[in-house]
């Protein structure tokens, strides 16, 4: 299977910074946009709610209409009726659709992640990088689908012929969040698509504009009116398709308390309901990073620094408590204070622009509080005066001295706070990952290929990063996903992950009669 | 076409006359320093990712014991260890073992350190840097530092910077006169030279916002350069990653060209030739020139460039087009092609050409020759430990030559270090080359 990532931007080069200031004084003349209910083709109103600029909470980015109980019911069953088409398509077919919306979303690059810099805040360089990976969601489900469709190789004997393969499953329920506003939609709607599911998209209330940007695009790709259905809105309308019999499969990515009320109520299983949902979630976590004695502090620190602070440490695979040898602590904490002090707080559309806005004025509030409880229980080891306004902005901050309890040490704070620690040994801080209850992302500064060696073997996380940074896994190259109760140990862009999304059939069929092999090539080992 | 062959002809004789100079290949440094490491790691690509970690790694551990356990781990990753590898793992199954090899390994890496590093300080290297002026080589310093993250070490490397100035400007107004080194058509060349980062003195280098780099950089820079006019040294803006490049030439450009310096300091910028674009930032840096009136000529060093793995791999990663030529002979064609356009913009630049191949440096002094350019306008320079043969060739061939010296302590100059042996380890090396006893016409032919 070839597949190769979408390029991103050369972002140092100035011709490519102007491309997407372009785009979005072009966007900026297009707003509000307009975001409405898709069901089997319908457009519904765009009216209901609006989505506005964490950086300028005045300024509308899109007005959506809101997708209730009873959208979510007529939307599946479109998406029924839109599976017996879709279902049926060979896989070849089916990837071709993916390739041509991958085609179009390529095309819009710079439109879409100007998109993200309004409607998310997210800063340039990670929403150009958000739109890539969409791409390569696109490009890779595809090529796997066809793949999946060849079947794995069974052992064969005389007189028996053996295959599997796997079908789609139904209708998928796909329900994403706002902090990958375009690649995470995608990436699950594509693996159900190619799969050969018709899907149900919810997104995130605060980024319908990017979601339905998707939608057109694979509709536009040749994917079924019918097999593709887009509600934007809130936690009623996701509720309500989880809970819809018809629904077979619920793809879920976002915080680990609607993750696990998810996997709860899609195991109510009513007489009527003919099938177990499958649930595919990708939950919260407590992301650390081991630092070791022999860990070169001149590459660790601009490491940790981006792996918590990108985004405003708004990814799930963010860094947050930072688990570092005594004989380098003070040394390292002393640096990345003065690191944290210097980042630039800024607009996500400026480029210099290290720490953007929260997503919205409850996080920054969390935030806050998470701060205050810092100051309370340990030590804020970083100061910054002032925080630019408008905008629903928290200051970055690293915090320390924190008792073991502390919830700061164990919750997920999903914002720009750090927590370090010292810890007598790389044994130690291995204990202390392994008490915990999330197991997403994790790494490891060290030099020592017996230490690397060690904490590879224990350490339970998902995507476990050696030496650089804990965030920006690519497609292909790391497959994504985490273990505990950080989701269902599903690995997002890897191999593996469509079969999440199909049902295995094994056929075994007798080829021998009265003693004479009926079927001739079976006996050896093709299959 | 004359011209062309009137000039080869002239690269072929300054080439063979220096090389004549040149110790035999069995007496070449990197062949008597620690003579069996080099040659292993220059055949065996996993015996110099061993030998490179180890030098990276040991100014960061904790004891020799800590040392051979991080040897011993890489030792274990080579699938082919020669005899001499597998004893020393032998050894290293008890604590005295451990203790025999973490010493010597430790004495080796610091003896290696020294070859590239001056001393660990400005006035700990005093001694050295005015005895290679009295032996008829100029000197450029370069303040070894951990990287940059915060302010604070931003503002430690500056004063670090002013405090090296101002030692060295001390000590040279005690060292002899020597003519060729000190003066050239545009005037005096100053004795003390500093070379400076722009990374070190800013932690907020951002790619893509040039600008801010720039402006905090900038406000230490001022001060620097005021010192510098002052003591009457040149300072001099090392070029490091294309990450960095905007960031470097806006700066520099821009503080030039403010009221306050037209009357000075001497100060220069870089060229890599290994950069595709590079022909494009020459043509910026003497419009420039033309445009800006200055009291001292801008200085343009000339280098291939010290970066060349890191761009390739880091554009592969990203799936974009390396920013540098990929293959040799088109970077050293381009080399040769800017050498020649530098030259001929003299006097509106001063020209250095920092390298140590003797064609690219060959070539060099035979353009500006049949140019009819005098030696002393054109500057030729070394970096301390890989150059020092070619340095004292040029040196007694009566040719301006500068020696790049580093000076730090083991932990700060491990990054350089390790560039360093990369640079003479690696396939495409004129050094490596050299070492090796490649003959005379192979290392003067035309790219
Ligand atoms: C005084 C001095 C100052 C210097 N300052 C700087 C500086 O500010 N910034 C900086 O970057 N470097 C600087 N350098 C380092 C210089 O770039 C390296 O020493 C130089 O690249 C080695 O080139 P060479 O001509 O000596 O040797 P050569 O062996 O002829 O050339 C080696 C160089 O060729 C290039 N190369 C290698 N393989 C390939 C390939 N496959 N395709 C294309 N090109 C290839 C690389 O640049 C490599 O370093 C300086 C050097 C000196 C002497």
């Amino acid at each position: 299977m070839s597949f190769a990532n979408e390029p991103t931007l050369e972002l140092r080069r100035a011709d490519a910074r102007d491309r997407l200031l372009v785009a979005l004084d072009d966007l900026d003349n297009r707003l509000p946009l307009r975001v409405a209910p898709v069901i089997g083709g319908e457009r519904g109103a765009s009216e209901g709610f609006e989505s506005t600029d964490p950086g300028m909470p005045a300024r509308v980015i899109a007005t959506a209409g809101r997708a209730d109980e009873t959208d979510a019911r007529e939307a599946v069953e479109a998406a029924a009726r839109g599976f017996r088409e879709w279902g049926r398509r060979p896989a070849a077919r089916r990837a071709e659709c993916l390739r041509a919306a991958a085609a179009s979303l390529r095309e819009r690059r710079p439109e879409l992640a100007a998109l993200q810099v309004r409607e998310c805040a997210k800063p340039w360089q990670e929403a150009d990088a958000d739109v890539c990976e969409a791409i390569d969601f696109l490009e890779y489900y595809g090529a796997g689908a066809v793949e999946l469709e060849r079947g794995p190789k069974l052992t064969q004997v005389p007189g028996e012929r053996n295959s599997m393969r796997h079908e789609p499953r139904g209708v998928a329920a796909v329900i994403a969040p706002w902090n990958f506003p375009l690649a995470i939609p995608t990436g699950m709607t594509a693996a159900a698509l190619a799969a050969g599911n018709a899907v149900v998209l919810k997104p995130a209330e605060q980024s319908p504009a990017s979601a339905f940007a998707l939608v057109e695009a694979l509709h536009e790709a040749d994917v079924p009116a019918n097999a593709l259905n887009l509600l934007p809105g809130f936690g009623d309308a996701g509720a309500a398709l989880v809970r819809d019999p018809r629904v077979h499969l619920i793809a879920f990515t976002g915080s680990s308390a609607v993750g696990l009320e998810i996997v709860r109520a899609a195991a109510e299983t009513p007489a009527d309901q003919a099938h177990v949902k499958r649930v595919i979630a990708e939950m919260g976590g407590k992301n650390c990073i081991l630092v070791d004695s022999d860990a070169d502090l001149d590459d660790a620190i601009p490491a940790i620094v981006a792996s918590g602070f990108n985004y405003a440490g708004q990814k799930c695979s963010a860094a947050s408590r930072v688990l570092v040898h005594e004989a380098v602590a003070e040394a390292l904490l002393e640096r990345l204070a003065g690191a944290v002090e210097a980042l630039v707080v800024c607009q996500a559309e400026r480029f210099e622009t290290d720490v953007p806005p929260l997503i919205e004025r409850e996080a920054q509030e969390r935030l806050r509080r998470c701060e205050q409880r810092a100051e309370r229980d340990g030590r804020l080891v970083t100061r910054r005066s002032e925080l630019p306004a408008p905008g629903w902005f928290a200051a970055p901050g690293v915090a320390t001295d924190l008792p073991p309890d502390s919830a700061l040490l164990r919750e997920e704070l999903f914002g720009p706070l750090v927590t370090v620690e010292a810890v007598g040994s790389i044994e130690a801080a291995l204990e202390i990952v392994d008490s915990l209850p999330f197991a997403l992302t994790g790494g490891l500064f060290s030099r020592n290929p017996a230490t690397i060696e060690r904490v590879v073997g224990r350490a339970p996380v998902g995507n476990l990063y050696v030496n650089r940074a804990i965030t920006g896994a690519m497609v292909a190259r790391q497959p994504f996903g985490g273990n505990r109760r950080s989701g269902t140990g599903t690995q997002a862009g890897g191999p593996g992950y469509l079969q999440q999304f199909a049902e295995p059939r094994v056929v075994s069929e007798n080829t021998m009669r009265h003693g004479l092999v009926t079927e001739p090539g079976t006996g050896s080992d093709g299959g | 076409m004359t011209r062309d062959v009137a000039l080869e002809a002239e690269v072929q004789r300054i080439g063979r006359a220096l090389a004549q100079r040149f110790p035999s290949p069995a007496r070449h440094p990197l062949r008597a320093l620690d003579q069996r490491a080099m040659r292993l790691a220059s055949e065996d690509e996993q015996i110099r990712a061993a030998l490179f970690r180890l030098v990276d790694v040991t100014p960061a551990t904790h004891s020799v014991d800590d040392l051979a356990r991080h040897l011993i781990g890489y030792l274990e990753e080579i699938s082919e260890r020669p005899p001499s590898l597998d004893t020393a793992l032998k050894i290293s199954d008890t604590a005295p073992g451990r203790a025999a090899l973490g010493t010597a390994t430790t004495a080796a890496v610091r003896h290696m350190a020294h070859r590239f590093i001056v001393g660990e300080s400005p006035s700990a290297a005093l001694a050295d840097i005015a005895a290679l002026w009295r032996h008829g080589i100029a000197v450029s310093v370069d303040l070894l530092g951990e990287a940059t993250v915060t302010p604070d070490e931003a503002d430690r490397y500056a004063e670090r910077c002013h405090d090296a100035l101002e030692t060295l400007a001390e000590a040279a107004g005690r060292w002899p006169e020597r003519r060729w080194l000190e003066r050239d058509s545009a005037g005096p060349v100053p004795r003390v030279n500093l070379s400076v980062k722009v990374t070190a003195l800013t932690p907020l280098m951002r790619p893509q916002a040039p600008h801010l780099g720039r402006d905090d950089a900038a406000g230490r820079m001022r001060p620097l350069l005021r010192r510098a006019r002052e003591l009457d040294a040149h300072l001099h803006v090392d070029m490091e990653s294309l990450d960095s490049l905007e960031t470097t030439i806006e700066l520099v450009l821009g503080l030039l060209a403010e009221p306050e310096f037209r009357r000075g300091p001497s100060a220069g910028v870089v060229v890599q030739a290994y950069l595709r674009d590079s022909p494009a930032q020459l043509d910026r840096l003497l419009e420039w020139a033309a445009a800006t009136e200055r009291g001292s000529p801008l200085v343009v060093r000339l280098v291939k460039g010290a970066y060349w793995d890191q761009e390739v791999i880091e554009a592969r990663q990203h799936g974009w087009r390396p920013p540098v030529f990929e293959r040799k002979s088109e970077c050293d064609r381009n080399f040769e092609l800017l050498t020649r356009r530098l030259l001929d913009a003299r006097p509106l630049v001063r020209v250095k050409v920092g390298s140590h191949n003797l064609r690219s440096v060959a070539h060099a002094i035979a353009y500006s020759r049949l140019g009819g350019g005098a030696d002393a306008d054109l500057e030729l320079q070394v970096l301390r430990g890989l150059g020092d043969e070619l340095a004292e060739a040029l040196r007694a061939e009566r040719l301006r030559v500068r020696s790049y010296c580093p000076v730090g302590d083991l932990v700060a100059g491990m990054a350089y270090l390790v560039r360093r042996l990369l640079e003479n380890t690696s396939n495409d090396s004129f050094l490596r080359a050299h070492a090796h006893g490649a003959p005379v016409e192979e290392l003067l032919a035309a790219p």
